[in-house]
């Protein structure tokens, strides 16, 4: 199935620098690196590897999953299946692949591919169990063993986009699969195996021996947190780390150690329609006239940042490629005052104050971005007011139901969406039940759940036309799009992708 | 001595179960930790057996009720973050906070006393001036930025020092360098304040006039006078070394109670933050304990009853 994915010019740079430049794979060596990570990992259970912090450090390392996103050209590729083909309108059949073995020595085969699928999504069979992974499932699945190598799974409704969500679905070993402990041991098919984990200290993997695909050169690998920015940095200056991750713009180098990425993460912000002063949509548009992103964010934002209109990426089918040059509601506080003068006239409380819900660690440099907006804001009359706060409490904010008594609010959201696939995003955020949804239009309701079970072009353009309403109405505003970065030490090559915000491969990573 | 030590360890008792009683109902006011280990929109089901498996669909009181009895028998519960029992996270981390605090106070006292003597002994004096400015910068420092411009200077520049964690020893200079920077400043004033006072009496002339020599007058005469303050400061000092030096922890990766605290309040891990807050409160209460003893020994005329 075409996702109809169309790439920026970094991306397509990538593609081309990684297709054209990437070095053969060296041979096997005994060399070891480390890895320093922001945030430390909470789970080595193979169905929590959703967050990044779990993701980075165990995804394309440890577990391997059905299907991977190619970070190539977005396209779902075959991994540990071989192959795939819908039977019917809910059934899917794959192929596993042949000779796959877990790190403990048993075979991967269509049973432990069922056992992951039905695990990851809870129910009954294990009690008190929390899978993170379990929300790319949203409606159920059933997962049955044909024969060894052949893997049924039946869905409840169509799903088009079923071989995607596998992708989402990592494999551990049977027996882990049987219980609702969570994982502390993983056992998984990929080049690394688990080797111990001192909380609050490292994680070891070292390379697995017996891995079906190309063996990777490089031997052990240390994962360890430091949560501080200039010290991931100065870790890799001093040689105490080779790869650090979420590198701030101030600690990057001038030169091919320091590597950026896009990862289809895109700072936006969410009106809620239902409350004044953002119940009528000229308000709504106003928010995004009032905004001067080409000031504040190159700005503010520095090389971690560029101007962005939309809430999806452009790797995302929903994406509109025409919309930043035509259409996007780019800066004009004349605008801007026009169209709240003109909601007030027809009776709207445009003057109500709201709070500006954001956290400190949204992005590098948020806060800062927040008061720029904030300023820009009430530079047109609007009342604006920043609220900070943790995460837990931020979430609050985000999910329905919103309490009565709750003021308006406009909450800034960091969203990624690497998958390619709308419907990632969509259901949850812009249609009526949508749990992050403060917008409810039955026309974006109607098109969301026509595209959700279309395929191919038909799909792609369902999608893009519930963007384009939604960016009319002024549902979803985008600010910037993240540009993200990574640190390399000397001798460490690494071609960054738009999935490594999620998963750093040890076998991409080369040392001369 | 029995009958004080008693009450003070009955008081101390009071006060850390109403401590305990504090955290476990106000942790509790932040949210549910469903939220960091289900994803958004997960099965009504799925969340009512995690609450079941973990206590959390009782009534507060009642779950206050259970944990009371459980604390009784030595239970604390298991750390839903960390799958291990919590008083044992708790324990592990107590160590290295107990160790970096020892060492840090103790470089702490004798920088002070050095330097507070001297700028007492020569008040007024270009040395007096020198060290009352340092004193005063280095208790308003602020610790973050310290830890980090040594990371800059002695790590990434000079390279002499590795940038955090606790491997080996040299990965110890900076985090205690950074603990104590603050205390010196203000055990320097202490103690020069202190010594001022006892410089200026009757017996330190007498024992100058006897023909004591200077540093026996300072070092075995006036210092020792001036201890109980300094003591006393010290003791508050040292309990909020205790209580976690989280800005080493956060910078550093330095392993303690602070970060484990920390952590459990951001991951809402209500068995782990109850467990440390009691593992913190009788340490608190114990070092109290021990500067009284101090004081005694410092001071025969002071009985404790």
């Amino acid at each position: 199935m075409k996702l109809g994915i169309l790439w920026s010019a970094v991306a397509i740079a990538s593609a081309a620098t990684m297709l054209g430049g990437t070095p053969a794979r060296a041979e096997k060596s005994d060399k070891a690196i480390t890895v320093v990570l922001a945030v430390e990992l909470d789970s080595l259970d193979p169905c929590d590897t959703q967050p990044a912090q779990n993701a980075n450090v165990v995804r394309g390392n440890v577990f391997e999953s059905l299907t991977r996103v190619s970070p190539v050209n977005g396209k779902v590729e075959p991994l540990l299946a071989d192959s795939w083909k819908q039977t019917s309108d809910k059934t899917w059949e794959f192929k596993l692949k042949k000779g796959v073995k877990f790190h403990d020595g048993t075979d991967f085969n269509a049973a432990a591919a069922a056992a992951n699928i039905m695990r990851t999504q809870g129910g009954s069979n294990f009690p008190g169990l929390a899978c993170l992974n379990s929300g790319q499932i949203p409606t159920p699945v059933t997962a049955e063993a044909v024969d060894d190598l052949t893997l049924n799974v039946t869905t409840t409704v169509v799903d088009p986009i079923l071989p995607l969500r596998l992708s989402y679905v990592d494999i551990g070993d049977l027996v882990s699969q049987t219980k609702p402990d969570k994982v502390l041991n993983p056992v998984g098919t990929g080049p690394y195996k688990f080797v111990s984990r001192k909380q609050g200290d490292a994680v070891k993997l070292t390379r697995f021996d017996g891995y079906w695909g190309t063996a990777p050169q490089i031997k052990d690998v240390t994962y360890i947190v430091r949560k501080e920015a200039s010290v991931r940095a100065s870790m890799v200056e001093t040689g105490e780390a080779q790869i650090a991750l979420s590198i701030q713009a101030q600690d990057a180098t001038d030169d091919d150690r320091t590597v950026t990425f896009k990862d289809n993460r895109i700072f936006v912000m969410r009106p809620m329609t239902f409350k004044e002063p953002f119940k009528d949509p000229r308000v709504r548009q106003a928010l995004s006239y009032a905004i001067d992103r080409d000031t504040i964010v190159p700005a503010i934002l520095g090389i971690t940042g560029a101007p962005y209109y939309q809430m999806l990426g452009p790797q995302v089918n929903a994406y509109l490629p025409d919309y930043d040059s035509a259409g996007a509601m780019k800066y004009d506080p004349a605008k801007a005052k026009e169209l709240i003068a003109a909601a007030k006239a027809d009776g709207h409380a445009v003057d109500t104050p709201f709070d500006i819900v954001t956290r400190p660690d949204i992005l590098p440099d948020g806060g800062e971005l927040v008061q720029a907006i904030a300023q820009n804001l009430r530079e047109v009359g609007l009342q604006a007011n920043i609220k900070s706060m943790e995460n837990t409490a931020w979430r609050e904010f985000l999910r329905q139901p919103f309490p009565p008594e709750q003021p308006p609010t406009l909450q800034m959201i960091s969203h990624d969406n690497t998958s390619g696939d709308a419907s990632f995003s969509f259901p949850k955020y812009i249609t009526c039940k949508g749990i992050n949804s403060a917008i409810c239009n039955p026309e974006i309701d109607k098109l969301v759940a026509a595209a959700d079970v279309a395929a191919g072009d038909e799909r792609d353009q369902l999608y893009r036309k519930a963007a384009e309403i939604l960016y009319k109405d002024g549902g979803f505003i985008g600010i910037a799009e993240q540009i993200r970065l990574i640190m390399l030490g000397e001798g460490v090559n690494y071609k960054a992708n738009p999935l490594s915000g999620l998963e750093v491969r040890i076998a991409d990573v080369q040392l001369n | 001595m029995l009958t004080y030590l008693g009450r003070r360890l009955l008081s101390g008792f009071i006060t850390l179960l109403g401590v305990i009683i504090v955290v476990f109902f106000l942790s509790r006011l932040t949210g549910s930790p469903i939220d960091l280990f289900f994803p958004e929109g997960a099965e009504p089901a799925q969340i009512e057996a995690f609450n079941r498996a973990y206590g959390l669909d009782k009534p507060l009181i009642e779950q206050f009720g259970i944990f009371l009895v459980n604390v009784g028998q030595g239970d604390f519960g298991t750390s839903i973050w960390q799958q291990r029992p919590a008083m044992e996270a708790a324990l592990s981390e107590m160590p290295m906070t107990l160790v970096l605090a020892s060492i840090a106070m103790s470089i702490s006292i004798l920088v002070a006393l050095v330097l507070g003597s001297l700028a007492a002994v020569y008040r007024f004096r270009a040395i007096d001036r020198i060290v009352t400015i340092l004193s005063l910068m280095t208790s308003s420092m602020p610790h973050f930025w310290f830890a980090l411009v040594g990371i800059l200077i002695f790590a990434v520049q000079l390279r002499l020092l590795p940038t955090s964690g606790s491997n080996s020893w040299m990965s110890w200079i900076l985090p205690v360098a950074t603990v104590s920077i603050g205390p010196i400043g203000v055990l320097t004033q202490v103690v020069r304040g202190a010594m001022i006072d006892v410089l200026s009496s009757g017996y330190i002339r007498n024992a100058r006039a006897r023909g004591f020599s200077g540093r026996r007058v300072v070092y075995r005469h006036a210092l020792r006078n001036a201890a109980l303050p300094i003591i006393s400061v010290a003791g508050d000092i040292a309990a909020g070394m205790v209580n976690g030096a989280v800005i080493v922890s956060v910078v550093f990766a330095f392993p303690g109670i602070g970060r484990l605290i920390v952590g459990a309040i951001l991951n809402r891990d209500f068995p782990v933050l109850q467990a440390s807050v009691v593992v913190v409160g009788v340490s608190i209460i114990l070092l109290n304990l021990l500067i009284d003893l101090i004081c005694t020994v410092v001071d025969p005329r002071i009985r404790l009853t």
